[in-house]
């Protein structure tokens, strides 16, 4: 039986990984290496491995991607860099993601530092949220010579890769591992505290930061007015994040997640790893549309999770829902003493905050527009970054 | 991305680093030459240029696969170059003008002493930094050029001395593999004033038969020919004769440009620690592009990083004193195969090789799919280690032959 702490995809071995990036075609003008959001030159770090320069292979990845490890991990491949791959014209895409991550832990067990370290001189740039929209910008500012701050309200740093990813699908010593990277460039980071109340827009710019990042994600989850009130109802963003902080009790015996993405999955998986009996996923979308990734649905196939689309919660008594069909007059009562619910997310960052339109101040992240997936953050982070420094006066 | 200095000097011509094209399709003309040189190549040895303009078979390459590799062998039937000498002139002299930091030698091949001398001078006068005398193509359609002068000494000496004569610059004579003793001739290229040795050019080959047809390949209008083979494959062949002639008395203080199927940094590695100072590469380029060279230089780089070594040349001969002749090996012990159980995946690879090419040293557990290594038979071969597809069995313990004393073995 698998466990919630053991990652549940193992890392190629060095003999298959060496397989896969043999079945790279290493293409003129390569497909997959225009798909990625943060930049990722997938056919590069192929093409290093394959000619068998594995240190290469790692600086290749790590010079354009701080959390590399991370989105190894973590990204659904199959709607970027796999997607491109003209591999599909033989048989099946190579796998990016993988070999990706047999570097990213080759780099970690040999303790390879190819992060580019430069003299902090220039202003100083302070940073709301340590999400992975925030961490890049930090390390992006840091390595053109700016002193970042990161501000987190939480007690550790990650944001929604802490809180949010579970154990499962991303081990916590690799987000800390590139985190310390971030440390190392000499990103400032300061811990428990909130904008709005330990940290304000005048107490930064009294310290002296001369432009402001907010990276605070959407990190609230949203709920419809059936389920407010209701004892055996939990917000899935809330359930991961306590689950994170070790607060494994109260998983329910027979779950029912409502929704149909990423963190409805997660949830779903992560409750039934931690010893629920039964566990449905019901969607709004149809299973052809669910949005999850592949990786989240067949984790949860193998977890014989059972996946329902096409239906809406009506109604939640105490001991059981009952959902209705989006285009039929089906009707699903199911009983559980778990209701946990991912239709969504939203920022809670004070309108008054997200309407300023001083131009020292910047939004990134979920809080900005784009695909909700950790490599748009990155890529979000990257962009920010790039006119913080345009704003500041420097070149980028 | 890390990039050590790999700046070498080289028959007294310095290289930014060692990688160069060899003569040969891959630099055929300014454009080619161009776009190797920017994407980061120390520099080119241009297509062989001469008096004789080639006049090409089509289609004129073949493959050798095995497995799910493609290219292991490759076969060429391309002469010198095709163009006329004086447009190869300008465009050789246009790529030491647009490129004054790479270097640029210039290949030739002459008919008669006259046409070595005349081509000598003229590459001197576009501005070469080092000539490379072709006495080695094997797919000549002339017997006086080619792999037929390179397997004769004297006809070698003698247009080495016609291209001194013709040129003050440094000058190797790039080597035919199409021979037994490859010091004979080399060592005559020196006597006839050449600076230092290029090895090998291409081993004349037949890389497969049309079964359907009943005809070689390439297949040039119902029949084939005889002509070099190169790539991968041919690498053991090349290391042996530079091996060769580093420890030959005649000729181990000859500089050699190693060429022979290098496609990683491994491989041009191997070259320069068997005592070669440049590297020259086509076959992968064939088939990958210049961009190969990205990782050439960065593994390296990664490699001196790694073994704290600053110069390039401090690599250079490491491994010649130890290959040594057969006789000489240390035949006192045998080491036994250890087989890892938990890794292993029991598909019976070992047993089968062992079985029908060893020893029968391997015994084979029909019920449980295992396998067990019988000490009493097993010589120590470690065939079974080269067949493991999860690289599970190693070198365990060590038993000393008859009167051998125990004693430290370096494995």
């Amino acid at each position: 039986m698998k466990k919630y702490e053991e990652e549940f995809e193992n890392t190629l071995s060095p003999l298959v990984v060496i397989e896969e990036a043999g079945r790279c075609l290493l293409c003129e003008d390569a497909p997959c290496s225009s798909e990625c959001p943060a930049g990722t030159s997938p056919d590069k770090f192929i093409r290093s491995l394959y000619f068998r320069n594995l240190k290469g292979a790692v600086e290749r990845i790590r010079e354009n991607n701080i959390l590399g490890g991370v989105c190894a991990h973590v990204c659904p491949t199959e709607s970027y860099c796999k997607k491109g791959c003209s591999r599909s014209g033989i048989d099946k895409p190579v796998e990016i993601g993988k070999i990706q991550r047999f570097l990213t832990e080759y780099e970690r067990k040999l303790n390879l530092n190819f992060v580019k370290k430069t003299p902090l001189t220039k202003e100083k740039v302070a940073i709301i949220g340590s999400g992975p929209a925030g961490l890049t910008t930090a390390s992006e500012l840091a390595k053109e010579g700016y002193k970042a701050t990161i501000f987190e309200k939480s007690e550790k740093l990650g944001g929604w890769l802490r809180y949010g990813i579970p154990e499962y699908r991303l081990g916590e010593e690799i987000l800390d591992h590139e985190i310390n990277f971030i440390k190392e460039q000499g990103v400032e980071f300061i811990l428990n505290s909130e904008f709005g109340k330990d940290i304000t827009l005048e107490s930064l710019e009294k310290e002296g930061f001369k432009s402001i990042l907010f990276a605070t994600g959407n990190n609230t989850g949203r709920t419809l007015p059936i389920f407010e009130g209701k004892a055996n109802v939990e917000i899935a963003v809330e359930f991961l994040a306590r689950i994170k902080k070790q607060q494994k009790n109260d998983i329910g015996k027979n779950v029912v997640v409502v929704g149909g993405g990423d963190v409805a999955l997660d949830a779903a998986c992560s409750a039934k790893l931690l010893g629920a009996e039964t566990v449905k996923v019901v969607a709004l979308e149809t299973l052809d549309k669910l949005p999850a990734s592949e990786e989240e649905l067949r984790i949860a196939k193998e977890l014989n999770i059972q996946i329902i689309g096409g239906f809406i919660p009506e109604l939640v008594e105490a001991d059981k829902i009952i959902f209705k069909g989006t285009d039929s007059k089906d009707k699903i009562e199911t009983y559980c003493d778990k209701i946990i619910v991912a239709i969504g997310q939203q920022s809670n960052l004070d309108s008054s905050v997200r309407s300023k339109k001083e131009s020292n101040i910047f939004f990134a992240g979920d809080i900005a527009e784009g695909d909700k997936t950790v490599v748009w953050a990155i890529k979000r982070g990257k962009e920010n970054a790039k006119s913080i420094i345009e704003f500041l006066g420097g070149v980028k | 991305m890390l990039k050590k200095d790999l700046s070498i000097e080289f028959m007294g011509v310095k290289f930014e680093n060692p990688f160069l094209l060899s003569s040969s399709p891959v630099g055929n003309c300014y454009e080619m030459c161009s776009k190797a040189l920017e994407s980061g190549w120390g520099g080119i040895v241009f297509k062989t240029v001469g008096f004789f303009i080639a006049n090409e078979v089509s289609p004129r390459f073949a493959e050798l696969q095995k497995e799910r590799s493609s290219f292991v062998g490759f076969k060429n039937m391309e002469q010198i170059a095709e163009h006329s000498l004086e447009e190869n002139l300008a465009a050789m002299k246009k790529l030491k003008e647009d490129y004054p930091n790479k270097v640029l030698i210039a290949s030739i091949m002459g008919q008669n002493e006259k046409e070595w001398e005349d081509l000598a001078r003229l590459v001197t006068e576009i501005g070469a930094d080092m000539i490379e005398c072709n006495f080695s193509c094997p797919q000549m359609t002339s017997h006086a050029m080619g792999s037929d002068v390179g397997q004769n000494p004297e006809l070698v000496k003698k247009y080495c001395q016609a291209v001194r004569r013709g040129s003050n610059l440094p000058f190797l004579a790039k080597m035919t593999p199409n021979i037994g003793n490859m010091v004979e001739p080399a060592y005559a290229s020196m006597q006839g004033g050449a600076t230092g040795i290029a090895t090998i050019n291409t081993v004349k080959s037949i890389v497969g038969v049309d079964l359907e047809k009943q005809i070689g390949l390439p297949i040039v209008n119902g029949k084939s020919s005889v002509s070099g083979y190169s790539g991968k494959a041919v690498k053991p062949i090349a290391l042996r004769f530079i091996h060769e002639l580093k420890t030959n008395e005649k000729t181990k203080d000859a500089p050699i440009s190693g060429i022979g199927g290098i496609e990683t940094w491994e491989d041009a590695l191997e070259f320069i620690l068997l005592g070669c100072e440049t590297l020259q590469v086509t076959t992968s380029i064939m088939q990958y592009g210049y961009r190969i060279v990205e990782d050439l230089i960065s593994g390296l780089s990664h490699y001196m990083e790694e073994k704290n070594i600053d110069k390039l040349e401090d690599l250079v001969g490491k491994a010649i004193d130890n290959i040594i002749p057969a006789e000489d090996l240390d035949r006192g012990y045998i080491v036994y195969p250890e087989i890892n159980k938990d890794e292993c995946i029991k598909c019976g690879r070992c047993y089968i090789s062992c079985y029908d090419g060893g020893h029968q040293a391997i015994s084979w557990d029909k019920e449980n799919r295992e396998v067990s290594v019988d000490k009493d038979k097993c010589v120590g071969c470690h065939l079974c280690s080269l067949v493991c597809p999860v690289k599970c069995i190693s070198k365990g313990e060590i038993k000393f032959k008859n009167e051998n004393e125990n004693r430290e073995i370096s494995l």
